[in-house]
């Protein structure tokens, strides 16, 4: 009694969502929410009987509940039920529908009917339904917006791969094989997508491609295939006939030696490539036209490198070679090759007309100015005045001892001037030279401002230039010489030079120098007995 | 001093007793004058008997002696009145003092002379002895500084008194002194501070050092010396 009053009201409850005005949704009702409540509950507990897992029996919709919980509690049903009910529903389509299928309950088949009906007849008002429900907030609503989405999904999946599939071809097997094909994409994945209709190129690459994961991949395909050979005939599929995949399917697995085994061969020696690629010349101008630029790169590449590899491996040329002795390298090579390496000297400078013409230009420029550069000595600046040297005296002095202290005390007394010491001597000839020097500085300026000095000194007529000619510039003075040449003349009478001396008179030069030496020589003892 | 006494007992006795007496008992019991004495005449000393000194004479300064002997004479005679006399028999020369000889020293100053005269000295230099007090004779050989034999010496002397004496002058010069080298004894005339220096100087010239060093030194000694005074 309970359960059916309880399902009435959730039939009731459910039938008022149903009609309710679109409107009534927009704003927050508490009738729309507890209806809500109790529709869910009734769809709940009518789903509960037919889940495989044993979820709690009834739902939680208290007004204490939230959205979210009320929702995890439906989803802790649904999760395990909804896969159950597709899986029912591809055994159902599996089977012939006459056969009454009495096993599944009602209430399955209920949702799933009324599911059905709702889309035939009132596929417009489940659709304006299902609107209303998105547009609301309320998530228990979603819920069963939700399950009905789901399923619809579902069936409009089986629907379309009704159409489609058959004994060859199977849709979840193909969506495989596509996914395979997008993690193997290079490698011409793309291709076979794509060049279905070249069907002997595309065979003809599967060949030609190293690549084992390609290969793999043709066989697992044509593996498929060859399944689906068994079924039966296939329908028609992007132009691929029949007779093109299974005719060759005697020949392929001998290519598909082939290519291995060529493979094999290709990734040992070059050679034996090459030579089969003279040998299947048609076949590899074939297969090198279609291949793709990758692959062309590829080849490229590989080459240049087995090149490479072959050069680092032999000796290198004597250039090359670090430090390399005459011996080590053949002769007269060093000749040949173009050495670089650092000069340290300066290359000698060519002479040329303009080197000399400027050289001579420098020459007469610096002899004209007089600028050279000879060593010039540093003057020296005394810092300080000269010492004053006492000096000693080395004579014997004149005065005794007796005068020497008289003179002292004299001095000290003061009764006597102070003696004429030696330094003023100095200062006396000093005076004097300086005089001279202003005499001769006076005669430049013609002697105009002062008079010539009298310079009072008994001195030798020495043999000067007799005159001091006044000239306005420069100064002048006259060859003519001050003495006459008899008074030059020292000596005696005729003078005769060494060798016009007669012997007698050399005799008695001797003889005269003799009496001179001996005449002084007397004179010193007797000086020095006088002491 | 016995002159003196009689003459001041005399004195004494002449007077009136009570003055003398007076005096005495003036100045108070016991006291007695101090008395006063001149300062005795050379004459009057050892007994007023006359002082002698006697001088030797070298035989080769014989010769230099007569030439000079009026040079001699008359400082000693006249100025510092010593009786002076030339033994000729005996070879020396003879001082003595008169009665009118001033001080007690002139006669040892005279002999003193007299005896640097004999040594090598010319007189002009001798004659400061007279006049100044404080001069003395300084001598010494050449063996007291280093021994020294054949050519060593004769070289030695070379060094000292240098070409034509030209160091032994420089010597002279600097420190005020005069320097008289008699083969291997060596005289110096002079203050004592000079006649340190001069010797200090022949001394290192003995020992070996060039002359110019010496020159050195010595300048810088006498430059000292000329700033004292």
């Amino acid at each position: 009694m309970d359960a059916t009053a309880a399902a009435d009201k959730g039939e009731a409850a459910l039938k008022l969502l149903e009609y309710a005005d679109p409107s009534h949704f927009l704003s927050p009702s508490a009738d729309l929410v507890t209806a809500a409540r109790a529709a869910s509950q009734h769809i709940y507990s009518s789903l509960v009987p037919l889940s495989p897992a044993q979820p709690p029996s009834t739902l939680l919709t208290d007004p204490a509940f939230d959205a979210e919980q009320i929702w995890s509690q439906i989803e802790l049903l649904a999760r395990p039920l909804l896969p159950h009910l597709r899986r029912q529903l591809r055994r159902l389509e599996q089977q012939p529908p006459s056969q009454p299928q009495a096993t599944l309950p009602l209430p399955v088949e209920k949702p799933a009917d009324s599911e059905e009906e709702e889309e035939e007849d009132g596929q417009g008002s489940e659709l304006d339904e299902l609107k209303e429900l998105e547009e609301t907030d309320d998530e228990e609503e979603l819920s069963d917006d939700e399950e009905d989405e789901e399923e619809e999904e579902e069936e409009l999946d089986q629907r379309a791969h009704k159409g489609l599939e058959d004994q060859f071809l199977k849709i979840g097997e193909m969506a495989e094989f596509l996914d395979k094909g997008d993690e193997e994409e290079y490698g011409g994945g793309a291709n076979r997508g794509e060049e279905k209709k070249a069907t002997k190129n595309w065979m003809a690459e599967s060949d030609d491609e190293g690549d084992e994961d390609r290969d793999e991949e043709g066989d697992e395909d044509l593996e498929d295939f060859e399944d689906d050979d068994e079924d039966g005939e296939g329908e028609d599929g992007g132009g691929i006939m029949y007779k093109d995949f299974f005719e060759k399917s005697h020949n392929r697995p001998a290519k598909k030696r082939d290519g291995s085994t060529k493979k094999v061969q290709f990734k040992e020696d070059t050679h034996t490539m090459e030579l089969d690629g003279s040998e299947n010349d048609d076949g590899n101008v074939e297969e090198e036209q279609g291949l793709s630029t990758h692959e062309k790169e590829q080849l490229k590449a590989r080459a240049k490198i087995e090149q490479m590899e072959k050069a680092a491996l032999e000796s290198s040329a004597w250039t090359m070679q670090g430090e390399v002795t005459a011996s080590s390298r053949p002769i007269n090579s060093a000749l040949e090759v173009d050495l670089d390496f650092e000069h340290n000297v300066r290359p000698a400078p060519v002479i040329t007309e303009e080197v000399t013409a400027s050289l001579e230009d420098m020459i007469k420029k610096r002899i004209a100015e007089g600028h050279f550069d000879d060593v010039e000595k540093p003057s020296l600046l005394p810092s300080k005045a000269p010492k004053e040297h006492k000096e000693l005296d080395e004579s014997k002095s004149k005065k005794g001892l007796a005068e020497l202290y008289e003179d002292d005390y004299a001095q000290k007394a003061g009764i006597a001037p102070a003696p004429l010491a030696i330094s003023d001597e100095l200062k006396q000839q000093a005076n004097t030279l300086f005089k001279r020097i202003c005499l001769k500085l006076d005669a430049l300026s013609h002697f105009h401002f002062a008079p010539k000095p009298v310079i009072e000194d008994m001195s030798v007529q020495a043999n000067v230039p007799a005159l001091a000619m006044e000239e306005i510039a420069p100064v002048a003075v006259s060859d003519a010489a001050m003495l006459a040449p008899e008074e030059v003349f020292e000596g005696k009478g005729d003078v005769k030079e060494e060798g016009e001396l007669t012997q007698a008179e050399r005799k008695r030069r001797r003889a005269n120098k003799k009496r001179r030496y001996a005449a002084s020589h007397k004179e010193r003892p007797a000086k020095l007995q006088k002491d | 001093m016995q002159v003196e006494r009689a003459t001041s007992a005399a004195a004494a006795g002449g007077s009136s007793d009570s003055e003398g007496m007076a005096v005495d008992h003036a100045a108070g019991p016991g006291a007695v004058e101090k008395p006063r004495f001149d300062p005795l005449m050379p004459s009057e000393m050892s007994g007023g008997r006359p002082q002698f000194r006697k001088v030797p004479v070298p035989p080769h300064r014989f010769a230099p002696l007569k030439r000079c002997w009026m040079e001699i004479y008359t400082p000693v005679y006249e100025h510092m009145k010593v009786d002076i006399r030339m033994n000729i028999k005996a070879r020396r020369v003879e001082l003595k003092t008169r009665q009118d000889t001033p001080d007690v020293s002139n006669l040892q100053k005279c002999a003193d002379f007299v005896h640097a005269f004999m040594l090598g000295f010319d007189i002009a230099d001798a004659v400061a002895l007279l006049r100044l007090d404080d001069l003395y004779v300084d001598s010494f050989e050449i063996k007291d500084v280093k021994t020294l034999r054949g050519e060593h010496l004769s070289r030695a002397i070379g060094r000292l008194s240098g070409k034509g004496g030209k160091t032994k002058y420089a010597i002279e010069n600097s420190t005020r002194t005069r320097i008289v080298i008699a083969d291997t004894k060596i005289h110096i005339l002079g203050s004592f501070v000079n006649i340190k220096v001069a010797r200090d100087s022949l001394c290192s010239l003995i020992l070996g050092s060039p002359a110019g060093k010496v020159y050195s030194k010595l300048r810088a000694v006498s430059a000292r010396l000329a700033e004292r005074y």
